[in-house]
């Protein structure tokens, strides 16, 4: 009797590790070897180019901070993620707050925030070059009120912004499903009893909706934080890290450094240093902002 | 059940373990970009032709539709490239400086029906370093003048512009405010803010980006003095700029009449006949400054330094760098061929259009420096910043000078 029960969980247990063997040797080919070679490429002057690679210890890292540009791609990645992941937050919260209520059109309202968040960022990454351009939509539409509006892209002081805009768009919509889901797992029962001790819907939005989706806010500024430190496909097809380097990000440090000079020992260890800044990151907002505080 | 499971493992396993593989072609490989539908099409036919002619030598064809510098630097890199490939003449001193392409002047010195005295001399200079010959010019385009007749007649314009101050003037007297608004609707000149569109002032100027003896020049009086010139023309209002008037590039720009002339070379031909197949243009060679002087981008077939087939490949780069190959080629004016006995052949010195081109290549530089591309990034910010921020052509050249100087190619 029990050896039976141990063939079959036995028989189990090779099922289960089976499933789990195939992603997991996918992700030790594709994701943690080049994780760890990335990070040995970042201590030798490597040169894809070059047979020799040099042995230099840290010396990419004393160079990457020394590097003007590099440290303007971390200002500007600090200012995009600083400005991006709270706006994207609280509208993405506000959206969902709104589509849970029982409006007409509801259905529509929510097939069309979410759109752009299926969309391919290259794709509304082009469309935005138009809308921002001199002669574009959004110059046309300021001079019907009597701006006269600048070149959003090729002006130093606004690009970083203009593409800031155009992330906010297009993840709004994206995070608002996360919070819709969220909101739903509220029970109605709390609300009722807000609503018959005559709390109005901003106090119940503000007492009760906000606590409510802690945790699934914490899980918002996680990924949004990570996306923003690691932003990068606008930038390639916007901007290209200009003009004079005012929308040059980390990640695009990293790319222009290790595919387009050559260095990928240089770009490695300017990744590793993002890396590292992302964890810190994560780390501090879950010490600071737990999750659920009440555990 | 388990067995099935067992098999999929298995074969997923193996399926990796194979793809991981190292593997041997069993035929040469060449590679090019992929630009346009037509070059594309006129490249197979001289590739056909090559079939025909050596039908023993077979090989594979396998164009890189995108990010093309990014995958031969891998490919490069990991011993994998193929046997021929185009390289860009703008990039060509950092992978001679690398020494991953092969030298060919052997290959020229042994092939008797390879006049390698028949190119263009800047076009070869591109390729070469300390005696090497490490690529083939299959073409070349300069800077030249395009302008847009109708517009010269309409401001009264019969002469062609032939120095700076005759271009400002004929820019000024084109800048037009067509409805009345107060805006200008038509400029005079389109320009760019990228340093190559700089460089043929500069030249032309007696300035270097860098000097004969290697030192940085931009930071001398003549490459300042055309820098000032080059961004006076926005400054004034007489030049505008492609992103301005919302577009990508400057050959759109002159299309739509935004602008009276514009500085491009071959590649602005078939577009305009594509777009604007009714516009009455026509293309002049570059107004002089102290000197004649312009630039001129070149192509070249280069091999690795290692070749799987290098008797084959020298043989298709022969063809293909050769008489037969470059005129066929170059038949349609898609590019210019880099041998004088061709362009003759072709007919192109009569043609009003690449006879100026033909006549350009006679003082015509290759625009080439000894920094990595990560100086050239910096050299590209420069010349941003005058333009998109209020700093002076003087102080932008002096600020990036010294970041510049740090990415200087090592000998």
């Amino acid at each position: 009797m029990s050896k039976t029960i141990k063939s079959k969980r036995w028989q189990q247990m090779k099922t289960a590790y089976t499933f789990i063997g195939i992603p997991v040797i996918l992700f030790t080919v594709f994701t943690f070897i080049p994780i760890i070679f990335a990070f040995v490429i970042s201590f030798f002057d490597w040169n894809l180019l070059i047979p020799e690679k040099t042995f230099i210890g840290l010396g990419n890292y004393f160079e990457v901070f020394q590097d003007e540009v590099f440290l303007i791609a971390v200002k500007n990645t600090a200012l995009y993620t600083v400005i991006v992941v709270p706006i994207q937050t609280i509208l993405s919260l506000f959206l969902a707050f709104l589509m849970n209520q029982k409006l007409p059109g509801r259905t529509f309202f929510r097939t069309a925030f979410y759109i752009p968040a299926i969309t391919s960022s290259v794709v509304t990454s082009i469309i935005f070059v138009w809308i921002y351009s001199k002669p574009g939509l959004l110059n046309y539409l300021l001079s019907m009120v009597g701006i006269d509006g600048t070149d959003w892209l090729t002006n130093p002081s606004t690009a970083l912004f203009a593409i800031m805009a155009l992330t906010i768009w297009s993840t709004s919509g994206y995070f608002m499903i996360t919070f819709l889901a969220g909101l739903q797992n509220i029970p109605k029962s709390v609300y009722e009893a807000a609503a018959i001790d005559g709390a109005s819907t901003w106090t119940q939005f503000w007492k009760i909706t906000v606590p409510m989706v802690r945790p699934v806010t914490f899980f918002v500024v996680v990924l949004g934080l990570i996306g923003c430190f690691q932003v990068f496909d606008q930038i390639y097809v916007m901007s290209g890290g200009g003009p004079v380097n005012a929308t040059t990000t980390m990640s695009y440090f990293v790319y222009n450094n290790s595919f387009k000079f050559f260095r990928l020992g240089y770009g490695a260890a300017a990744a590793i240093v993002l890396a590292a800044i992302i964890f810190v990151a994560t780390w501090l907002q879950k010490k600071y902002f737990p999750s659920n505080p009440y555990q | 059940m388990v067995n099935t499971f067992k098999k999929i493992s298995l074969f997923s396993l193996f399926s990796l373990l194979i793809s991981c593989g190292g593997f041997k072609d069993d035929e040469m490989r060449l590679s090019s970009w992929v630009s346009s539908p037509q070059e594309t099409d006129l490249f197979e036919a001289t590739l056909q032709e090559f079939r025909n002619l050596n039908p023993d030598i077979p090989f594979d064809f396998e164009p890189i539709p995108g990010n093309y510098s990014e995958k031969l630097q891998l490919m490069l890199g990991t011993n994998t490239a193929p046997d021929v490939f185009f390289l860009k003449g703008m990039i060509s001193p950092s992978y001679m400086s690398f020494g991953i392409l092969r030298d060919l002047s052997e290959d020229i010195a042994t092939d008797p029906s390879f006049d390698s005295e028949d190119f263009y001399p800047a076009l070869l200079e591109a390729f070469q370093k300390d005696g090497g010959q490490y690529g083939i010019p299959k073409d070349f385009s300069p800077y030249v003048l395009f302008y847009n007749k109708e517009m010269f007649r309409e401001a009264g314009i019969d002469s062609l512009p032939s120095n700076w101050q005759e271009l400002e003037a004929a820019a000024t007297a084109l800048t037009k405010d067509l409805d009345g608004d107060g805006e200008t609707d038509q400029f005079g000149l389109v320009i760019e803010p990228v340093l190559e569109m700089i460089m043929p002032f500069v030249y032309q100027n007696g300035g270097y980006f860098q000097n004969p003896d290697g030192s940085l020049g931009i930071t001398d009086e003549p490459f300042i003095e055309a820098v000032e010139f080059y961004h006076g023309l926005y400054r004034k209002g007489i030049a505008t700029i492609p992103t301005d008037v919302g577009q990508g590039w400057n050959g759109d720009t002159f299309g739509r009449g935004k602008a009276a002339m514009a500085l491009s070379g071959g590649w602005l031909l078939p577009f305009l006949k594509e777009n604007y197949p009714d516009m009455d243009w026509g293309v002049a060679e570059l107004p002089a400054g102290k000197q004649k002087a312009t630039i001129a981008f070149t192509t070249a077939y280069a091999m690795p330094k290692a070749p799987n087939y290098p008797e084959d490949a020298w043989k298709l780069v022969s063809y293909l760098g050769g008489k037969e190959g470059m005129k066929k080629w170059t038949s349609q004016g898609l590019a210019l061929p880099s041998r004088r006995s061709v362009a003759e052949e072709n007919g192109f010195y009569e043609d009003p259009v690449f006879g100026v081109m033909m006549r350009s290549i006679e003082y015509a530089r290759p625009f080439q420096i000894q920094f990595s591309e990560r100086g050239f990034e910096e050299a590209v910010v420069g010349v941003q910043s005058m333009f998109f921020t209020d700093k002076s052509p003087r102080q932008s050249m002096l600020d990036i000078a010294s970041r510049i100087e740090k990415y200087k190619l090592k000998k």
